[in-house]
């Protein structure tokens, strides 16, 4: 019995007092009405009543202990990881079916003697931890990629008393004194017979420059070769780019080679280094590792050839050479052949212009051709237009520059077909009054013309720019876009893009753009409108990815079957203002050329988004994004199942994590259930359950004080008091 | 009525010319206070022929006058002054105009006629350009500069007069905005209306006279094309040429 009063003690002592004094006045007043044995009949009632809310102000309560017996509760984990699927010896089966023949078969299998004696869960751990039971337990594959065992042990928690292990000892395992649980470790997997080589690393450039070396750096290990000399090869799809042998010194070394190449075409490559499989490997999957480069120019190669000196030619040289991505060979026609030269060769500086060279051999070491103000009858064969056509139509690009000397010479060769404008074939050039350009729709949005972030502060810079003097009278193609047009009743037009096979071309039909730096300088305003211009014109022309109006960025480290792949999507800054939400989309599809599942998120920031996907085999994926400002494609390559596993047995890791737990690596010989006592005794836990009832709160007794009351009631009425 | 046409024809003022559309090459001369500005005015002519003839550029025999407060003038891509005598300083507005001109791309060939070192138009010039761009020193030319191999191959400059064989310039980064000679370059181009030299040169008489040709044909080229010459490509050809 417990007493907890509701009042201070003191008060209820002086309560009680009052109470029995009450009590012995009414017996005196009721012994005088009714006689002596009625007066003690009702002065007891009237006292039990008393004496009851005394009692119930002491509060008692009755207290209850039950004592109960429970079993240590205890996690069996076993490796699920790619590796417990390799062969675990001499003996037959792999590594992960001696784990379950350890825990199931034998006379009395390990899992009933330790469930007789403990609370026994057994887990699977792999890429996450998954509870089984007995019939998952016979069906579980070892297909997990990696296993994180410190977080497995994080997981569990105080809620076990001990762990055991039943790995190869290939699994990730970071100290951090965070497991308060021991861990029994129960090696599988023979080291003495596994025999192996893998490719265990590979540091490459995400991005490399065309026509510069890359340097790929491949960490092979082996298990049990020693002695052989093994060829590292580099490939690109079947086309060998280089290769390379290695010799292996000693078990368990690790080599790393450098492997080069010089890429010449831009783009993504997919590349795979191997190692042809040597007799007796346990592994062959993880001799071959994939890898992806993206392939950029390293400077943009433009190729100017102009037909006269100008204030147009000058101007874009200096915008030009003020470029460090820019690599400019120009060529300026000083005198026509009709020109007269008043001295001998040693007192010019006129050097030949190398067409054959340049036309017939060069062309595709460039990015950009430009003719500027450049007749070519007079220094080409047609067979060099030609040329000029084909660059383009393979991914080259091709630009030309108005004045007097253009155009009407084009007119039926093959340099018409890749314009954006229409030639009439007669003098077009106009230098009358002077005229004034306007944006065209699409140029108000086009990365060339889209000078300033905001669109009206652009617009104003546009007509803000001097007229021109000299301009080419022009007819757009349907094929082609006008950026920017003459500000007249029929407008003609002045800046013009377009595509032309795999290449882009532009055509800026006057030679005066050099007006719109200097008036911009006269002003005050500065320069930075027209080099923004040219750098622009330059870019768009050489697709080169800063004026890409989505940019996506790749994981780090390359994904895996399974795995959850993330990529970042950018939008260009310049567009923000102009991208209604929700005119982007995300398709990813895999090595088939099938579309699979993906999902596109918004992150914080309005112009950036993250896609992901889960690729369910191996091979390169395409993933496209789609807005209105275009389309951009890139690739991404899925390592296969067990590229980069290292698959031998490491006894030793396993030994080290258990010293880090405070627990135990069993050896062979050893029993299992011997040593698990030392850990969690061996016998049941007890603890006793007390339950508090307290007793003022039960019906019974408030029916009691009534019942006293009442009879107390009851007599005085009958014996005439009320 | 007919012979009044031919007379406004004739006479008619430079000035009037500036609304109408630009040639590509045009000399725009810059008429200053004080001093002379005009000392040769018939110097375009010659030139002008002499670089249709040999290069491909197309240029205007029409000269424009102008001055530092034109609001044409960031248009003009050869600013051309002249004079014997010393000037009128400029205002801190017109040096203020030179000099955006000059630092964002604009090009100014300026000649002393009287070639007096230190005295005159020389001295003027030199006291101009000194608040003009003051860290920018007006110095000789080397002969590696591209003004030198733009057309021809040039060792020494010619003139009317023989005072510097060589040109002075003032270089920002790889740009020589001010080009300037003290030979009198204009005073041996100058032909009069019947086709006979104004000048004399001396001492040289006339290979001097086409050095001078040369040089301004050279200047013409340069301010069109920078330092092309510079260029690798350019390399192997003109040392192969000065080896000749």
């Amino acid at each position: 019995m417990n007493w907890t009063p509701v009042f201070p003690l003191w008060l209820i002592v002086i309560l009680l007092c009052l109470g029995l004094a009450a009590v012995v006045v009414q017996y005196g007043l009721v012994r005088r009405r009714l006689g002596s044995s009625r007066a003690v009949m009702i002065s007891l009632l009237r006292l039990g009543v008393i004496l009851l809310l005394i009692l119930f102000a002491l509060n008692p309560s009755a207290i209850r202990r039950k004592e109960y017996k429970v079993s240590s509760p205890i996690a069996v984990l076993l490796d699920s990881s790619q590796s417990m699927g390799l062969p675990a010896g001499t003996r037959k089966g792999s590594r992960l079916e001696e784990a379950k023949a350890l825990l199931l078969h034998g006379e009395k299998s390990l899992l009933k003697s330790l469930a007789e004696r403990y609370e026994v869960r057994l887990y699977a751990v792999g890429d996450s931890m998954k509870a089984l039971d007995g019939r998952e337990l016979s069906s579980l594959k070892a297909s997990e990629r990696q296993v994180d065992l410190g977080e497995a042990l994080k997981s569990l928690g105080r809620e076990k008393s001990l762990a055991i292990l039943l790995s190869d000892g290939n699994l990730n395992w970071e100290e951090n004194g965070s497991s308060t649980l021991p861990l029994i470790a129960v090696p599988v997997g023979d080291t003495g017979d596994y025999k192996d080589i893998l490719i265990k690393d590979i540091k490459a450039p995400g991005l490399a420059f065309r026509g510069r070396e890359v340097l790929i750096h491949v960490t092979i290990k082996s298990y049990g070769y020693t002695g052989l000399t093994i060829p590292v090869l580099l490939k690109e799809g079947n086309r060998l780019l280089t290769a390379k042998n290695v010799t292996i010194n000693k078990t368990s070394d690790e080599i790393t080679l450098p492997l080069s190449f010089i890429p010449e075409e831009l783009g993504s490559h997919h590349l795979s280094v191997s190692i042809p499989p040597q007799f007796g490997e346990s592994l062959a999957s993880n001799n071959s590792a994939n890898l992806s480069i993206k392939v950029v120019k390293d400077k943009i190669r433009i190729l100017m050839v102009s037909g006269n000196p100008s204030m147009n030619y000058r101007f874009m040289r200096m915008a030009f050479k003020n470029d460090p991505s820019i690599d400019l060979l120009s060529f300026v026609i000083l005198r026509t052949p009709s020109g007269i030269l008043n001295v001998p060769i040693q007192e010019q500086s006129l050097i030949p212009f190398p067409v054959e060279t340049i036309f017939s051999k060069e062309l595709n070491s460039f990015d950009l051709v430009i003719f500027d103000n450049f007749s070519y009858e007079l220094y080409f064969k047609p067979d060099y237009l030609k040329a000029v056509r084909d660059f383009v139509r393979e991914g080259g690009s091709f630009s030309m520059i108005g004045g007097p000397n253009l155009f009407d010479s084009y007119a039926g060769t093959p340099i018409e077909d890749l314009l954006p404008i229409r030639l009439t074939g007669k003098r077009d050039y106009h230098r009358d009054s002077p005229l004034e350009v306007r944006l065209s729709h699409a140029g108000t949005t086009h990365p060339i013309t889209r000078l300033s972030p905001e669109e009206k502060e652009n617009a104003r810079l546009w007509q803000e720019m001097p007229p021109l003097d000299g301009v080419n009278s022009l007819e757009p193609k349907n094929s082609g876009t006008v950026l920017l047009e003459s500000n007249e009743r029929t407008s003609r037009p002045i800046l013009s893009v377009g595509s032309f096979g795999k290449g882009r071309v532009l055509v800026l039909a006057t030679d005066y753009s050099w007006k719109w730096y200097m008036g911009m300088v006269a002003k005050g305003k500065g320069n930075w409108a027209y080099l923004r211009l040219m750098e622009r014109m330059v870019r768009w022309l050489t697709r080169d990815p800063s004026l890409d109006p989505v940019q996506i960025t790749m994981p780090e480290r390359a994904g895996a079957v399974g795995q959850e792949i993330g990529v970042r999507i950018k939008l260009r800054e310049n567009d923000r203002s102009s991208h209604p939400k929700g005119t982007i989309s995300l398709s990813v599809f895999n090595p088939d050329g099938l579309k699979q599942m993906s999902q596109l998120k918004t992150t914080g920031h309005s112009d950036e988004y993250v896609g992901s996907f889960f690729p369910e085999k191996e091979g390169t994926y395409k993933i496209k994004v789609d807005t209105e400002f275009g389309l951009l494609e890139e690739a991404l390559t899925i390592a296969k199942h067990g590229e980069g596993l290292d698959g031998a047995p490491h006894p030793e890791r396993l030994k080290m994590i258990a010293a880090s737990t405070g627990g135990k690596f069993l050896t062979r010989g050893d029993d299992l259930l011997k040593e698990m006592e030392s850990y969690v005794g061996g016998n049941r836990n007890r603890f006793i359950e007390e339950r508090t009832l307290p007793i003022w709160s039960r019906w019974y007794a408030l029916t009691i004080i009534l019942f006293l009351l009442a009879m107390e009631w009851y007599l005085r009425r009958r014996w005439g008091m009320i | 009525m007919g012979l009044g046409l031919a007379a406004s024809l004739l006479f008619r003022r430079p000035e009037t010319l500036l609304s109408a559309p630009f040639p590509q090459f045009f000399f725009s001369q810059i008429k200053y206070r004080g001093g002379e500005w005009d000392p040769n005015p018939q110097f375009v002519e010659a030139i002008i022929e002499e670089l249709e003839l040999r290069t491909s550029i197309d240029g205007s025999k029409e000269r424009r006058i102008t001055t530092l407060s034109d609001p044409d003038l960031f248009f003009y891509p050869f600013l051309y002054m002249a004079g014997k005598y010393e000037f009128e300083p400029f205002t801190q507005q017109e040096r203020e105009i030179l000099k955006q001109f000059l630092t964002f791309g604009g090009f100014l060939f300026a000649e002393d006629t009287m070639g007096a070192k230190g005295f005159g138009f020389d001295q003027s010039f030199r006291n101009e350009m000194k608040k003009i761009l003051p860290n920018h020193e007006l110095k000789r030319l080397l002969p590696d500069h591209s003004v030198y191999r733009s057309f021809y191959l040039i060792e020494s400059i010619g003139g009317r007069q023989k005072v510097n064989p060589y040109l002075e310039g003032i270089t920002i980064d790889n740009w020589t905005p001010v080009i300037y000679s003290q030979n009198d370059l204009s005073g041996a181009w100058s032909k009069d209306r019947f086709g006979k030299w104004v000048n004399e040169c001396m001492p040289g008489g006339e290979p001097q006279r086409s050095s001078a040709f040369k040089a301004g044909i050279n200047i013409i080229v340069y301010s069109f094309t920078s330092d092309y010459k510079k260029d690798l490509i350019h390399h192997p050809f003109i040392k192969r040429r000065q080896n000749l």
